[in-house]
């Protein structure tokens, strides 16, 4: 008679916070990313065409994209106890590597400084193709966290939120 | 004994773990990121705020029939980063668009938080019918044409270009060579050449002129030879009597001169004789 295998150790509880606390973190968490992705990109945007640089990049598109992101990463930190944390996570990669694309197909700059024969080109395509590997890296933790909910849900939860 | 239901989990589930790691590795990439940013940004404004000098500049004779404007571009890189690939074109054209000249230095790295010298040599052609011959003898703008490219911080490439103008002083500018009446000294036939121009360029001219006076024909009438110390910035106008050889004809021919300074010797456009 063989012996029974032995169980496997897992905590069976979790300390998930209430939705009202989640919400109320999320939206507090939300204001330093808006910060990071609108506000301070807008104003570099600014300033620079202030004094006369124009980055190809349009104002809209950084709001939009900015927004957007944090946005959908603020309902990502709501429902994270919940089975839409993967695919809120795949979303949320997703839209950031769109954005960066954007931003590698615009990534030679070349502009004149104003009242001088001088002209300037830079290119940042390897800086935004370093930094794609970021979202990616996220979107493949997003698929992995959306696999294991569908095998197994709630698996995680004693793990992100531990007694 | 301890029940599975309330020991502590020990070890999280493999997907988990992955999609851990994952994360933790996006999070570390984008912190490595920020850092490397944000010292890409400073010793770039360090890099735009440091004084790069391109002093000492000067031109000059030099052998083989060529002007040589040479000095030195000194760059300061007080940054974090390497400026490497670093390379410089210059372009020299006239008013009209031709090419005098061209130079291409490099690629050199700029170390960081250094100090990188560059010495720039340009060597204008000025033999007759060469496209910068007019240097010899005509004050004019020249538009100085500079490409620079790099890369700097190992993954942004930059590339710059901007036209300067330039006035240059030519160091034989209106050259003039007319002779006077010819007369008959102990049987012989002399007639006095005056030499004239002025020294617009930046140097002194030390050395010997030579005219050679050609008939129309190309045989050689008569030579004579002007000693020359002209500052910059000075006029000069001397006449000397020049012996022409027998039955030797001057009219329609032309004035031939060489100038042989220390360690050159520059031939100037013939002027037409009348």
């Amino acid at each position: 008679m063989s012996a029974p295998p032995p169980p496997v150790p897992r905590p069976a509880t979790s300390s998930v916070p209430s939705l009202g606390y989640r919400i109320l973190a999320g939206g507090t968490r939300l204001i330093p990313l808006l910060v990071a992705l609108v506000l301070l990109p807008v104003a570099v945007l600014t300033f620079l065409r202030s004094h006369g640089v124009t980055l190809p990049v349009s104002i809209v598109t950084v709001e939009v994209a900015g927004v957007v992101i944090s946005v959908l990463s603020t309902l990502r930190y709501i429902l994270r106890p919940t089975s839409a944390y993967g695919p809120l996570s795949v979303a949320t990669s997703s839209v950031t590597v769109g954005y960066l694309l954007v931003l590698w197909v615009q990534s030679t700059y070349r502009f004149a400084l104003p009242n001088s024969s001088v002209a300037i080109a830079v290119d940042y395509s390897r800086l935004v193709e370093l930094a794609l590997i970021v979202p990616l890296l996220a979107l493949a933790a997003g698929l992995v966290t959306t696999v294991e909910d569908l095998r197994h849900p709630g698996e995680r939860l004693p793990f992100d939120y531990p007694p | 004994m301890a029940s599975s239901a309330s020991s502590p989990a020990r070890r999280p589930p493999g997907l988990y773990r992955l999609s851990r790691l994952l994360r933790r590795l996006s999070a570390v990439v984008l912190l490595v990121l920020v850092v490397y940013l944000a010292t890409v940004g400073y010793s770039a404004y360090e890099l735009a705020s440091s004084s790069h000098q391109s002093g000492g500049f000067s031109a000059s004779f030099a052998s083989n029939n060529t002007v040589a404007v040479t000095g030195s571009l000194s760059v300061t890189n007080p940054g974090f980063y390497p400026v490497s690939g670093f390379s410089i074109a210059l372009r020299i054209q006239n008013s009209s668009g031709a090419l005098l000249g061209q130079l291409w230095q490099g690629p050199e790295t700029l170390a960081a938080q250094a100090t990188t010298s560059f010495p720039i040599a340009l060597y204008l052609p000025i033999a007759p019918n060469s496209a910068a011959s007019s240097l010899l003898e005509n004050d004019q703008v020249l538009t100085v044409g500079v490409w620079g490219n790099a890369t700097y911080a190992y993954l942004f490439p930059v590339s710059i270009h901007f036209d300067q103008n330039k006035s240059w002083g030519a160091p034989f500018a209106d050259l003039r060579v007319s002779l006077g009446t010819p007369t008959i000294v102990n049987g012989a036939l002399v007639v006095p050449l005056t030499l004239s121009f002025s020294n617009d360029a930046s140097f002194a001219e030390l050395g010997i002129l030579t005219t050679i006076l050609e008939s129309s024909a190309g045989e050689t009438c008569g030579t004579v030879s002007f000693t020359l110390n002209v500052p910059s910035q000075t006029a000069y106008d001397q006449t000397q009597n020049v012996v022409l050889t027998s039955g030797c004809s001057v009219a329609g021919g032309s004035a031939d001169s060489t100038f042989t300074g220390e360690g050159t010797t520059v031939a100037l456009p013939p002027e037409p004789l009348p």
